[in-house]
């Protein structure tokens, strides 16, 4: 199985330390994420956005949680056979994990390289498929970690802190 | 984030002997500012943005805009009327454009200003403004207030984004001032001037302009309000030939549409959205920096823009076909604007940075607003899901939200209500 690592070093213990405990988390949120639901596609993150809203987390990180759980949403949408989001909001931070029926990663290396696409056609036409969505996950996230088996499942994590 | 204390003014009036408790207000709120209690409309003053969509649904006469009263003109030595775009297409075409301005001439003015006299140059002024800001995209327009309002309480993170100059109308109002003070050689306090707009969020901005530094006109009159009064004269008048000059060629700020046809060139891309649903989804996608490709984006909250404006008489489809029609058949007026120009260049035109009015929180403190969420959460599963409005909270998630705030209660839901009695029975 092929994992992928990128954790903002000012955030390494904390995050490592919350994925080693995952405390429950008293607000959750559930998504589920349809194959090529495009018409759909988004209202996950949109629902994490309006809660964090109602909290009063920062307009700034707000947006880079916007983006990198809207990104990971429109992945699933795309390039897997549907799949699941799991939000766990926290008074310091926010754990979002997307968990999807395959079919895997081939190369993640390669998958985070700016421009490289899997994607076929139909995602294209959708305007979609630019090659941007993990490295962006990335640039808006202080932890970002996928595991992957290709032929197998997908679950990506990431973890955004609020200051 | 502080939660500013000022009182928010509103343009719009509740007339409680006439609600019925309907709730159709409560459903088309775009920040579910209103609620019903005790059978009756409330608007909570800190979360209502002026769209009028609440003045456009009731059909009790229970929700009425605010408009000043005509007689306030005659406090002046000399009054000036500038008139919104969308003026223009509330008539038949029988009634010539020149025609419908020099009416105003009649009720009392002393001279009448166009909106649209000023479009090339905030044309100009826009195209500066997206250069200069190379480092913000995308732009967006702040010409409709109720838009403004709208991201000051829903998308705060976006303030910065905001064209941060005044609106068209009030440049022109600055223009005029001085103008008329060298020309009459009058007292700036005894030139009066005049919105005649098409919405009530113009009227609200007209007494509590968002971010200006100066107040600058002296009071609004709805479209709607003065209709009535400009037919009678226009009657009178018989629909004569006069000299009084016109701008149709600007008439295109009442248009989103055209608006950002104008703006749209070479180097900048521009996008029209108006309605205030479509409003709220491009925000939220602008949120998600799934817009940044445009470098502006000309925001309306009513159908068309200010030709969709609820105090207008005409439809939003007819009145924009009309004006259309008008700039389409007219002869360019040049309007000498290089005394605006210089106060562009002196910043004159900017405005203080946009606040947030962070009214969708549910506490201050982000250890109680979790705690308050994890409550709703649990409330939320309890209640039928129907968002039928019927507890007077437009939607279950809002009642869930104002159980939190202790502004109601689980007893409210009237189909919970209904099912505890049948299991009793």
């Amino acid at each position: 199985m092929a994992e992928y690592w990128n954790v903002n070093p000012d955030y390494e213990i904390s995050a490592k330390s919350f994925l080693a405990d995952k405390p429950e988390a008293d607000v959750s949120l559930e998504f589920e994420i349809a194959v090529k639901d495009f018409v759909n596609a988004g209202k996950g993150s949109a629902e994490v956005k309006n809660t964090l809203k109602r909290l009063g987390v920062d307009p700034a990180i707000l947006r880079r949680i916007a983006v990198a759980s809207y990104e990971a949403e429109i992945n699933v949408t795309a390039h897997s056979e549907g799949g699941k989001m799991y939000s766990y909001i926290y008074d310091d931070s926010v754990y979002i994990r997307f968990e999807d029926k395959g079919p895997g990663i081939s190369n993640i290396e390669q998958a985070m390289v700016p421009g490289w696409s899997t994607a076929d056609d139909l995602v294209r036409e959708m305007g979609f498929g630019a090659g941007l969505g993990l490295p962006n996950i990335q640039k808006n996230s202080d932890l970002l970690h996928i595991t992957s088996e290709y032929g197998s499942t997908t679950t990506l994590e990431i973890i955004i802190y609020y200051s | 984030m502080a939660v500013s204390e000022k009182k928010y003014y509103h343009a719009i009036q509740l007339i409680p002997e006439n609600c019925t408790g309907c709730t159709s207000c409560v459903k088309v709120c775009p920040t579910e500012a209103i609620r019903v209690r005790n059978g009756k409309a409330q608007i909570d003053p800190n979360r209502c943005v002026d769209c009028g969509n609440c003045v456009t649904i009731c059909k009790f006469h229970a929700i009425l805009p605010k408009s000043d009263s005509l007689d306030i003109i005659n406090k002046f030595q000399y009054k000036v009327a500038i008139l919104s775009s969308s003026y223009a297409g509330q008539f038949t075409e029988d009634i010539a454009y020149p025609v419908s301005k020099q009416a105003l001439i009649e009720l009392g003015f002393d001279e009448v200003a166009e909106e649209a006299m000023v479009t090339d140059f905030m044309v100009g002024l826009i195209r500066d403004y997206i250069r200069q800001h190379k480092d913000i995209r995308p732009i967006l327009s702040s010409n409709c207030p109720a838009v403004v309002r709208l991201i000051q309480v829903k998308f705060p993170s976006l303030l910065p984004n905001i064209l941060h100059q005044e609106a068209p109308m009030s440049i022109l109002t600055r223009f005029l001032r001085e103008k008329i003070q060298a020309e009459k050689g009058l007292k700036d306090s005894d030139i009066g001037i005049f919105l005649i707009v098409p919405c009530v969020a113009h009227v609200t901005a007209v007494h509590q302009p968002e971010g200006a530094y100066k107040h600058l006109q002296d009071g609004a009159f709805s479209i709607g309000m003065i209709y009535g009064k400009i037919r009678d004269r226009l009657r009178k008048m018989n629909n004569e030939e006069n000299k009084i000059n016109t701008y149709e060629q600007g008439l295109t700020l009442a248009l989103s549409g055209v608006e950002a046809e104008m703006v749209d060139c070479e180097d900048i891309r521009a996008l029209s959205v108006n309605g205030t649903d479509n409003v709220i989804e491009i925000l939220s996608k602008v949120e998600d920096h799934y817009l940044d490709q445009y470098d502006y984006i000309v925001l309306r909250s009513c159908t068309n823009g200010c030709v969709g404006g609820c105090l207008n008489v005409e439809n939003p489809f007819v009145a924009m076909s009309r004006i259309k029609k008008l700039i389409k058949t007219s002869k360019h007026q040049k309007v000498d604007t290089s005394e605006l120009k210089e106060l562009y260049k002196d910043g004159e035109f900017a405005v203080v940075p946009l606040e947030p009015r962070s009214i969708m929180l549910l506490d201050q403190d982000i250890k109680q607003a979790i705690q308050k969420m994890k409550k709703l959460n649990e409330i939320l599963v309890m209640l039928p899901g129907l968002n039928c409005s019927a507890c007077g909270s437009p939607t279950c998630y809002a009642l869930a939200e104002d159980i939190v705030s202790d502004k109601a209660s689980i007893d409210d839901c009237v189909v919970l209500l209904r099912r505890h009695q049948k299991e009793e029975e």
